[in-house]
């Protein structure tokens, strides 16, 4: 009897495991969802200190160390899309998802290069809004095929 | 007049130390994610602590016990134990998420690296409170949180839909994990054991009497409600700004931003400036306050006005538990999610503490014509059962949410 | 004194704080010593020696293996009842701390406080 319980609390475990290690890397529609949602947030806070840094209302101090950490986030998030196995069917958002994360990341260094400079600032947010259109889009795109 | 002056200058000085990092933190993640729905759960918070606040002044001022000398009387040694490991531990996560969430704000100012500012932040700290007497930190930090009216003005600049507003007062209860997540964190946010456990111990520093008991209740129904207007409109800022962008505050720079983008360079300094002073204060207090705790259970001679050399222990505990914070903060864990456990913890270590105060504040045999009347009992009672039960919830939902990460 | 007294003063005087005949904090009491029948309160017990015997025994062994024994006069204090002036939300005292053993882990002596810049 002991042994027989010993054996399916084994396979359980077992099987939680192989499901836990086999499911990360695998790259599911949600999870491109949820990546692709984090860049959009990203690329909307970098376009209001970008906002802030063009119209010259900000402290460049405070701008810099802001396009430090969001750009690190950017980074971050690239990396983790750009690692996972993506589904078949989600293949080439995925593909579109880490060009975006790589340009948030670009925007945000040149930020933090030029934080006192009100023409960078401008341009870092026009390019920001845009980058959060296309961040928009692909994950209109994710949901809408779920429809 | 002369009194009544000095009352006001005391709650002006409690509306500016109430915040500190949890509640700019969780109140800011709330608005962005939830824009006004869980203003309610801020509202309880702040009444919670109002309540908590109150009968704790009460019992100092006419039995002149503390929090942690009523838990060793009325827990025994035992029980009186575990609840003051488990708040030192609270205690000292506090004091870590306060440190970083300090140097955060100087590299936001000054753009230096931050593990230096961690120690410049504590230096700075010790120095303040060795040359200040302790009435003078509480309006140093206290006046110097009043910057952060810049919050208000910015809600008012923003002109929210304020119908939207008011409905954030109605209590409901989404069913999400997460939504659930952050009705616990405002409250607690709102509602950190130190704080009270600071101000029992700090009315008797001041020699409190039955004659501040007046002092003490306008301090927690006036003090504590503008407050609470003050953390009620950092969910309304980041609600209205953040919401729709989608933008997850995961960084404390963010909380400054609204007031950065309704004011300019003025409004993002007075915004910086009155979150250091507010998580200053809340390092002072909480650091304080597990020193207190400690010295008080054990029956060590304590208390700032006492000096170092009258009381040693005390005051060597209190540099040891900086010590260990800044040992947490240096180890290269993002303050932001400290703040987050501290938070979290804290609510689950708060039913020990609070139970034995309002049992005794409600004792006649101790606080004789002072015990708790009816409404005041009616509230502390229903607000221990509130604290049960997000007590019991806190730890599911924060492994469910994966730490409010969705 | 009727049993019922009694009780009410073990049940009041125990986990109380102790302070000496200036005023200063110098313990809790820790446990009592009881003689006689009807059982009379005859000393105060105040010191880290004496908590062990709070605790359940299981955490009692680990404590006293990690600390050690009640060593009295240095972890342990007995306060004779006559040592005690009065009762009320604490004990005071007849005499000064150091008189009777107590509150040695405060004197600054043995701390480097006195070094410190600000003393």
């Amino acid at each position: 009897m002991r042994i027989a319980a010993r054996t399916a609390v084994l396979s359980a475990v077992v099987a939680l495991l192989a499901g836990l290690l086999g499911g990360c890397g695998d790259l599911s529609r949600g999870e491109l969802s949820r990546g692709v949602e984090s860049l959009s947030a990203l690329a909307a806070q970098g376009g209001l200190v970008a906002k802030g840094v063009a119209e010259d209302g900000t402290k460049a101090t405070y701008a810099r160390v802001m396009a430090k950490t969001l750009g690190g986030e950017a980074e971050h998030e690239a990396e983790k899309l750009a690692d996972a196995e993506p589904e078949a069917a989600v293949e080439a958002q995925r593909g579109e998802a880490v060009a975006v994360a790589r340009e948030l990341a670009e925007l945000f260094a040149e930020l933090q290069t030029y934080p006192g400079d009100e023409r960078h600032g401008a341009t870092v947010q026009k390019h920001m809004a845009r980058a959060k259109a296309q961040a928009d889009a692909i994950a209109e795109g994710l949901t809408g095929e779920e429809q | 007049m002369k009194a009544i002056f000095k009352i006001a200058l005391g709650i002006i000085a409690a509306v500016g130390g109430f915040l500190d990092i949890g509640d700019l933190v969780f109140n800011t993640q709330a608005g962005a994610l939830f824009r006004y729905d869980l203003i309610w759960a801020v509202v309880c918070g702040v009444i919670g602590i109002a309540v908590y606040a109150e009968m704790s002044g009460r019992v100092a001022a006419v039995s002149g016990r503390p929090v942690f000398d009523v838990i060793r009387m009325r827990l025994g040694f035992g029980p009186g134990l575990i609840a003051l490991v488990a708040s030192t531990l609270v205690n000292v996560l506090t004091i870590a998420a306060e440190l970083g969430g300090l140097a955060i704000i100087l590299t936001l100012l000054f753009d230096a690296a931050f593990s230096m500012f961690v120690v410049v932040a504590v230096l700075a700290l010790i120095v303040i409170v060795a040359l200040l007497p302790f009435g003078g930190l509480e309006r140093l930090f206290g006046y110097g949180g009043l910057l952060l009216l810049v919050m208000v003005a910015t809600a008012i600049d923003q002109q929210p839909d304020w119908g939207a507003v008011a409905q954030g007062l109605i209590p409901s209860l989404d069913s999400s994990p997460l939504y659930l997540y952050f009705v616990v964190g405002t409250f607690a946010a709102a509602l950190m054991p130190y704080e009270v456990h600071f101000y029992s111990s700090g009315a008797i520093e001041e020699r409190w009497t039955e004659e501040n008991l007046k002092e003490n209740r306008l301090n927690a129904i006036i003090g504590y409600a503008l407050g609470g207007v003050l953390a009620v409109s950092l969910v309304i800022v980041s609600g209205y700004l953040f919401h729709p962008l989608g933008v997850e505050p995961n960084d404390l720079g963010t909380v400054a931003l609204p007031s950065q983008v309704a004011f300019g360079e003025t409004g993002l300094l007075l915004a910086l400036g009155g979150m250091l002073c507010c998580v200053g204060g809340a390092a002072i207090d909480s650091s304080f306050a597990a020193s207190y705790n400690l010295a008080q259970f054990l029956g060590w001679e304590w208390g700032r006005y006492r000096g170092p050399k009258k009381a040693p222990r005390f005051t060597v505990s209190w540099l040891a538990f900086l010590a260990v914070a800044v040992m947490i903060v240096e180890s290269g864990i993002n303050p932001v999610e400290i703040t987050e456990y501290s938070v979290v913890f804290s609510v689950v270590a708060l039913p020990l503490t609070y139970f034995p105060i309002l049992l005794i504040a409600g004792d006649r045999s101790f606080m004789g014509e002072h015990a708790n009347g009816r409404i005041a009992s009616l509230l502390g009672w229903v607000y221990f059962g509130v604290i049960i039960v997000l007590a019991l919830a806190s730890i599911p939902l924060l492994l469910i949410t994966n730490g409010g990460g969705g | 004194m009727s049993e019922r007294d009694s009780i009410y003063i073990v049940h009041r005087l125990l986990d109380e704080q102790i302070l000496d005949a200036e005023g200063r904090r110098c313990g809790r009491v820790d446990d009592l010593e009881l003689r006689g029948s009807p059982p009379r309160v005859t000393a105060l017990l105040c010191g880290e020696g004496l908590y062990p015997r709070r605790l359940p025994r299981g955490i009692r062994h680990l404590w006293r293996r990690a600390i050690g024994p009640e060593r009295w006069g240095a972890n342990a204090v007995r306060i004779p009842w006559e040592e005690v002036d009065s009762l009320g939300s604490t004990v005071r005292l007849r005499k000064k701390a150091e008189e009777l053993g107590l509150g040695e882990g405060d004197d600054p002596e043995r701390w480097m406080v006195r070094r410190l810049p600000w003393n």
